[in-house]
């Protein structure tokens, strides 16, 4: 026995139970020497042949794992799935609490936004690396622990045998009529609300003429305008229930409205050509109307936030829906396809 | 033509569901480990060492061979042997692969060839 096989077998033994060490430890040392002598006895050099088997058993800690039959994966087939889930499950709803709570708890202490925005980011990244260590971990644990056997069974007992009734539904591609009369009464609602704020005054001035809430001089020429838009919003909405789904072209249009509404709606704010200043004055909070103040950051970035989800969202069922024709085309018969 | 890294994995995954049922078949005249390995290569069933190493410890954890260590020879060996469970096992899976091989050769279309 050379120090190659000695530092062989202490690699391999290392994973061995007490218990077993000295039995595996013996059976391997006469199974290398006899591997050896045959490969001697056939004209091998020594050297060379004691290389040779021992890396014909592999490496020492594969083959220790596989004596004592612990697994050589961190999470198996069969627990994967369940982990998987889980993980996502808790990502998805913890992660942005975290960073809302977090940016929450770094405005009330006095940061300013960039850094509530930073701290919010922080906060959700160590919540995502906690969850995904706490998760990972708990899971390798049922993996390999002996005791955890049972709990491994459980897990894939409660969540049982897969059925079809699991099966998630096809997204919805057809756009049906309730969603349209939605779609049109939000822009609509809108409307109304623009209409609303722009004759809102809830203070008087000195000589008792009303303070109106919006600034008057800029608002007087963006409102129609903007309800300009909302409408052609509503009838949009109209055209692509009559054709049945959303299509590149129509999520274009949809597009390009949006972004009428969004991109004049965000510059006022930002400019803090909002909010009437004598009505924030009034109110005795100044900074209301201000373009770099707390409401109207907000309210610009609400209007980005939800302008790039809506645009997003329709070119995305608009892809869906001419996946889903392709395939019907594609296996249905010549009749079906056409229809 | 088969790719020959294809046709190898497939003949290795074929071979891996049998090589229980060959060591409890070839067991059953008791042997220690290396010369089994040689045994196994010999009737054209090569296996890996350290495939069979941490199998034969397994197979006896699970009462399905017997071992015993000789130490007359010239090194000590520890030599397995097929129990009468592991004898029964070897029988049912004897037929299971007899009726999988027959199968087979239905599907192929036709009596053995």
């Amino acid at each position: 026995m050379t120090q190659l096989t000695e530092r062989y077998l202490a690699a391999a033994l290392r994973g061995i139970p007490e218990s077993q060490r000295s039995d595996v430890e013996r059976e391997f040392r006469s199974s290398i020497a006899d591997a050896l002598e045959d490969r001697v006895s056939a004209g091998e050099d020594r050297a060379m042949a004691e290389k040779a088997v021992l890396e014909g058993l592999g490496d020492p800690v594969r083959l220790a794992a596989g004596i004592i039959g612990r697994p050589l994966h961190l999470i198996g087939p069969d627990l994967f799935v369940e982990y998987r889930q889980l993980l996502f499950m808790l990502l998805s709803i913890i992660v942005p609490i975290a960073g809302v709570v977090s940016a929450a708890i770094a405005l009330v202490g006095g940061d300013d936004y960039a850094g509530a925005v930073v701290a919010g980011i922080g906060g959700a990244w160590t919540v995502a690396v906690q969850i995904f260590f706490w998760v990972t971990v708990t899971f390798a644990f049922f993996e390999r622990a002996d005791a955890a056997r049972e709990a491994r069974e459980q897990i894939t007992g409660a969540t049982g045998r897969w059925t079809v009734d699991r099966l998630p539904a096809l997204p919805a591609v057809r756009v049906s009529a309730g969603e349209t009369v939605g779609e049109v009464l939000t822009n609509v609602l809108s409307i109304g609300g623009i209409l609303l704020l722009s004759g809102a005054a809830w203070f008087t001035d000195a000589s008792g003429d009303p303070i109106p809430l919006l600034n008057s001089a800029v608002w007087g020429y963006w409102s129609p305008v903007l309800i300009a838009v909302l409408v052609a919003l509503a009838a949009l909405q109209v055209v692509v229930f009559f054709a049945g789904r959303w299509t590149r072209p129509l999520a274009i249009g949809h597009a390009v409205l949006q972004l009428a509404f969004a991109v004049p709606f965000t510059a006022l704010a930002l400019t803090g050509s909002l909010i009437n200043p004598a009505f924030a004055d009034a109110l005795g909070w100044p900074p209301l109307a201000h373009g770099n103040g707390p409401v109207m950051l907000a309210v610009a970035a609400g209007t980005v936030l939800v302008t790039a989800w809506e645009i997003f969202d329709r070119f995305r069922r608009a892809r869906r829906a001419e996946a889903t024709k392709a395939g019907v085309a594609g296996i249905g018969e010549p009749g079906q396809a056409a229809r | 033509m088969v790719d020959d890294e294809l046709l190898g994995t497939h003949r290795q995954e074929l071979r891996r569901g049998t090589v229980v049922l060959a060591c409890l078949l070839a067991l059953r005249a008791p042997e220690y480990g290396y010369a089994l390995l040689k045994r196994l290569d010999a009737a054209g069933i090569p296996s890996d060492a350290n495939t069979i190493y941490p199998l034969l410890r397994r197979l006896e954890e699970r009462g399905l061979l017997a071992s015993e260590w000789n130490t007359e020879d010239t090194r000590p060996r520890k030599f397995y042997r097929t129990s009468p469970a592991g004898d029964e096992l070897a029988a049912q899976l004897m037929i299971a692969m007899t009726d999988l091989t027959a199968s087979l050769h239905a599907l192929n279309g036709g009596p053995e060839r």
